[in-house]
C-alpha cells in the first residue's frame, strides 16, 4: 500500500523534510552566533547581594534604577538579607557556583573569598571601574598579595550611640566622651538604670562585637590582630574586657542576659537605642542614621571610654564595607561598570550618602556633605573630630576571622549567665580563634 | 493473594482446551509481553532511579569522599585521611551537640507519642465531627517542622511574647524562654511535642483495627478500663508504637529547621540549643569545614543506624504482631 502511493510523493517529501532539516539546523547556528553577539551589546542580567535593615534596601533599589536607565541594556537584580542570613546564603550559592555578580564583602570575610580565588582582580577591569578617586586611608585595605579584592565602600568607626532623651529622662548628664574612663562608662550605665527604675537601661551589652575590644586592646597599646594574623592582645585585657561586661550585666547597666541574647538577635532594628528602652549602644558611625529613624530621637556619637586613659588611643578607621566581583561572573565588565557607578558616581552617591560609610570617594564625599541628612551630617563631623587623634590602622584581619563574629557572642553569653569566668572566657576565645584562624 | 491464584488455575486449562492451536503463538508472545512490560515498568521507574542516582547516592558518596578530606567548599578538596574523624574525638562542641540532641529525641519523642495515644484514644470513642478535629489536630504536624511556625514560636515564647504576657496576667513574672539556656531546649522539645498529629492519625487507625467484642469480653469479665488498657489496646497497638517510634525518632535526629530559626542559627544561648545538625551546619557553611562536616554527616548515620538497628532487635521482645 504505503509503496504503491509513495512512489510519486517520498521524494518530494524526503526533499523538503532534508530542506526543512537544513534550514532548521541553519537557524540554530544563526541563533547561536546571535547569542554570541547578544553576549556584548544585548541584554545582560547581574546580581547584585547586600545585607541590611529596610531602610538600605529600599535606598539601594532606588539607585539600581537609577543606573539602569542609564544602561538600559543592563538589569540588576537585588539580592538581600539581613547580616547574620546573609554569610550563610553567601557561602552555599558560592560553593554551588551560583554566587552573585556583585558581592558586598566585609573585611573579615573577604580574604576568606579572595584567597579561595572566589574573587576577581578589580584592577583587571581598570577600563570600567575606576579606583583613582578613594581614599587613601582605605584605597589598599581590600588588596591581597597586591591584587584588589575588594574595594571600600566608605569608611567607618565604631563608637558609643547614646539617645540624650533618655540621658534626660532618667535624670543622668551626658558624659564628656574625651575624659572619659571604662570605669565612668560601667557607673554611668548603672545610674542610668537605676534612677529610670529600670524603664531605660544604661547601655546595650558590650561584649558581642570584638570590635569593641578591638580598640580596648589598642588604648594598652596592643591590638586584635599583629600583621601577620596572629593574635595581637594579652590574656589579661581580654579578662578585663570581659570583667567590664559581666560587671555592666551585674550592676543592672546592661540588660540581663537573656534579654541581651533577645535584643543583639534583632540587630540594629532592634537594638535598645531604636526601641526608645536604652540610652547607650555600640554601633558603627554609618548606623547611626537608620538606628535615629527608627528611634526617632536625635541619637549622638560619643567617643569610646577610655581614650585618654592610657599611653594612646584605640578609635580606628575601618572600610565600612567592600563591592567585590564574583570570579564566576559571566559578565565582569558590567559589573564592574556597576561597581564604578556606585563607587564614583554622584547620582548614586545622592542616594547612599552615608548609609554605607562616608563615601570613599573623597570627591563624591564632599559633593554630599551639604546633603547629608541630620544624623549622618552628624556621623561626618564626628569622624573629622576624630581623625586627628587616630594613632594607626589596623592591619587585614586573617582568613577565618569571620567566625570570630560568632564566637565573641558564644563566649560573652557564657560568661554572662555565669557559666564561665571572665578569665575562662579569655582562654576560650584565644584558643577558639586561634584554631579559627589557624594561628595556633 | 490466594483468591487471585485460585481464580487465575481453572483459567488456563480452559484456554489451552478450548483452542489448543492458538496457544502455540501465545506461548511465543508471552515472554515478548512480559519482557515489554517489564521494559514499561523500568520506564515508569527511571525518573525515580534518576533521582536516586543523583539525588541520594552521588552526594553521599561524594560527601563520604569528602569526609576523608580536608574541604573548604570554595577550594578543591585535600585527601587527610582519618584526620577529621579523630578531631570529633577532643571537639567540646560536638560532644555538646551530641549531648543537646541525645536530651532533645529521648525526651520529646517518648512525650510526644504519648499525647498522640491520649488524643487519638479519646477522638477513638466516636467524637461527633471526628474528621474536624482529626484535621485541626493534624494541622501542627504540618507546619511544625516550618519556618514560619519557627518565627512564631519565637515570638510567642519571647521575653515580651505571648506567654510572658499571659503569666505576667497571673501575676508571674516569666522568662525569655527561648533565649535562657535553661529554657530554650525545653521551648523545642514543646515545640516537637506540639507536632503529634501525624502519630496520631496512626494511632487513630490502629485503634480502629481493635475489634470491639475484646473490649466486651474483657468489660463482662469485669476488667476495669486501665486494665483494658493495658492488656488490650497496648499489646494490639505495639506494632503501631513500634512504627511510630522508629520514624519519630529518626525524626527528631535530624531536627534542624526549628532550632535554626529560632536561636538565629547560632544554636544559642550557650550552645544551649546547639543541635547536632545545627552545629553540622556551621562546621560546613560557617567555617567553610566542608570534610569535617561530611565526617559528622557520617557520624549521625551511624548513630541513626545504631539506634534504629536496636529498636528492630529489641521489637522481637515487646512487639505483637497478633498471628
Amino acid at each position: 500500500m504505503r509503496a504503491d502511493s509513495g512512489s510519486g510523493r517520498p521524494p518530494t517529501r524526503r526533499r523538503t523534510r532534508a530542506l526543512s532539516l537544513t534550514a532548521g539546523l541553519a537557524a540554530v547556528v544563526m541563533a547561536a552566533t546571535a547569542c554570541g553577539a547578544a553576549e556584548e551589546d544585548g541584554p545582560v542580567e547581574l546580581r547584585f547581594s547586600w545585607w541590611g535593615a529596610d531602610d538600605r534596601h529600599s535606598t539601594t533599589q532606588q539607585v539600581i534604577d537609577r543606573f539602569e536607565a542609564q544602561h538600559p541594556d543592563i538589569t540588576i537584580v537585588g539580592d538581600y538579607t539581613d547580616w547574620a542570613s546573609y554569610w550563610d546564603k553567601l557561602a552555599t550559592s558560592t560553593a554551588a557556583g551560583d554566587a552573585p555578580d556583585i558581592i558586598t564583602q566585609e573585611e573579615r570575610y573577604l580574604r576568606e573569598y579572595a584567597d579561595r580565588g572566589a574573587l576577581v582582580d578589580l584592577k583587571e577591569y581598570g577600563e570600567q571601574l575606576d579606583l583613582s578617586g578613594v581614599d587613601p586611608l582605605v584605597a589598599e585595605s581590600g588588596n591581597l598579595d597586591d591584587a584588589t579584592y575588594g574595594i571600600a565602600t566608605g569608611v567607618n568607626a565604631y563608637a558609643i550611640l547614646a539617645d540624650p532623651q533618655a540621658f534626660e529622662e532618667a535624670g543622668v548628664e551626658m558624659p564628656d566622651d574625651s575624659t572619659w574612663t571604662w570605669d565612668d562608662y560601667v557607673d554611668i550605665a548603672a545610674e542610668i538604670s537605676e534612677k529610670s527604675g529600670g524603664d531605660i537601661v544604661g547601655t546595650q551589652s558590650m561584649g558581642y562585637n570584638e570590635s569593641g575590644f578591638a580598640i580596648f586592646a589598642r588604648q594598652r597599646g596592643e591590638s586584635l590582630y599583629n600583621d601577620d594574623g596572629s593574635l595581637g592582645f594579652t590574656k589579661e585585657t581580654l579578662q578585663e574586657w570581659f570583667e567590664y561586661s559581666l560587671e555592666l550585666s551585674e550592676t543592672g547597666g546592661s540588660p540581663s542576659a537573656a534579654e541581651s541574647v533577645e535584643i543583639e538577635a534583632g540587630g540594629p532594628d532592634q537594638s535598645v537605642i531604636s526601641t526608645n528602652s536604652g540610652a547607650m549602644a555600640h554601633f558603627w558611625t554609618n548606623q547611626l542614621g537608620a538606628i535615629s529613624a527608627t528611634s526617632g530621637r536625635d541619637v549622638r556619637l560619643l567617643r569610646y571610654p577610655g581614650e585618654s586613659e592610657h599611653d594612646r588611643t584605640g578609635m580606628y578607621f575601618k572600610p565600612a564595607m567592600f563591592y567585590s566581583i564574583s570570579a564566576d561572573s559571566e559578565h565582569p565588565e558590567e559589573a564592574a561598570m556597576f561597581v564604578d557607578f556606585l563607587l564614583n558616581d554622584p547620582e548614586a552617591a545622592e542616594l547612599i550618602l552615608a548609609d554605607r560609610g562616608l563615601p570613599a570617594n573623597v570627591n563624591v564625599r564632599s559633593s554630599i556633605l551639604d546633603a547629608l541628612p541630620e544624623a549622618d551630617a552628624r556621623s561626618a563631623v564626628f569622624l573629622a573630630d576624630i581623625e586627628g587623634t587616630i594613632v594607626d590602622g589596623n592591619p587585614p584581619p586573617p582568613i577565618g576571622a569571620g567566625q570570630v563574629v560568632e564566637i565573641i557572642k558564644r563566649v560573652n553569653d557564657d560568661v554572662m549567665f555565669g557559666n564561665i569566668t571572665p578569665a575562662e572566657a579569655a582562654d576560650r576565645f584565644i584558643s577558639e580563634v586561634e584554631e579559627a584562624t589557624g594561628s595556633v | 493473594m490466594s483468591a487471585l491464584l485460585q481464580r487465575r488455575k481453572p483459567a488456563a486449562p480452559d484456554t489451552a482446551s478450548a483452542a489448543p492451536s492458538a496457544a502455540a503463538p501465545d506461548r511465543g508472545r508471552a515472554p515478548n509481553r512480559k519482557r515489554r512490560e517489564t521494559l514499561a515498568a523500568y520506564g515508569f521507574l527511571a525518573p525515580w532511579f534518576v533521582g536516586l542516582a543523583f539525588i541520594t547516592i552521588g552526594p553521599m558518596a561524594a560527601s563520604l569522599y569528602f569526609s576523608f578530606t580536608d574541604y573548604s567548599l570554595i577550594g578543591d578538596p585535600r585527601w587527610v585521611g582519618l584526620e577529621n574523624y579523630e578531631r570529633m574525638l577532643t571537639d567540646e562542641r560536638l560532644h555538646n551537640s551530641l549531648q543537646v540532641t541525645f536530651t532533645y529525641v529521648f525526651v520529646s519523642v517518648p512525650l510526644q507519642l504519648g499525647m498522640a495515644l491520649a488524643l487519638a484514644m479519646v477522638l477513638d470513642r466516636g467524637v461527633r465531627g471526628l474528621p474536624i478535629y482529626r484535621s485541626v489536630y493534624y494541622l501542627p504536624s504540618l507546619l511544625g517542622g516550618s519556618v514560619a511556625i519557627a518565627i512564631l514560636w519565637r515570638q510567642i515564647f519571647g521575653a515580651d511574647g505571648l506567654i510572658n504576657q499571659v503569666l505576667g496576667f497571673f501575676g508571674i513574672q516569666g522568662e525569655g524562654w527561648v533565649s535562657h539556656p535553661d529554657y530554650a531546649l525545653g521551648t523545642l522539645i514543646v515545640l516537637n511535642v506540639w507536632t503529634f498529629g501525624a502519630p496520631m492519625v496512626i494511632f487513630l487507625a490502629g485503634l480502629r483495627q481493635i475489634p470491639a467484642m475484646y473490649y466486651e469480653a474483657a468489660s463482662v469479665d469485669g476488667a476495669g478500663p486501665a486494665r483494658r488498657f493495658l492488656m488490650i489496646t497496648v499489646p494490639l497497638l505495639t506494632p503501631i508504637i513500634f512504627f511510630n517510634l522508629v520514624l519519630q525518632m529518626i525524626n527528631a535526629f535530624q531536627t534542624f529547621t526549628q532550632a535554626f530559626i529560632v536561636s538565629g542559627g547560632t544554636g544559642g544561648p550557650t550552645d544551649s540549643t546547639l543541635f547536632y545538625t545545627l552545629y553540622l551546619y556551621q562546621r560546613g557553611f560557617g567555617a567553610f569545614d566542608m570534610g569535617y562536616a561530611s565526617a559528622m554527616a557520617w557520624l549521625l548515620l551511624m548513630i541513626i543506624g545504631g539506634f534504629t538497628a536496636v529498636n528492630f532487635l529489641a521489637s522481637k521482645y515487646w512487639v505483637f504482631y497478633g498471628d
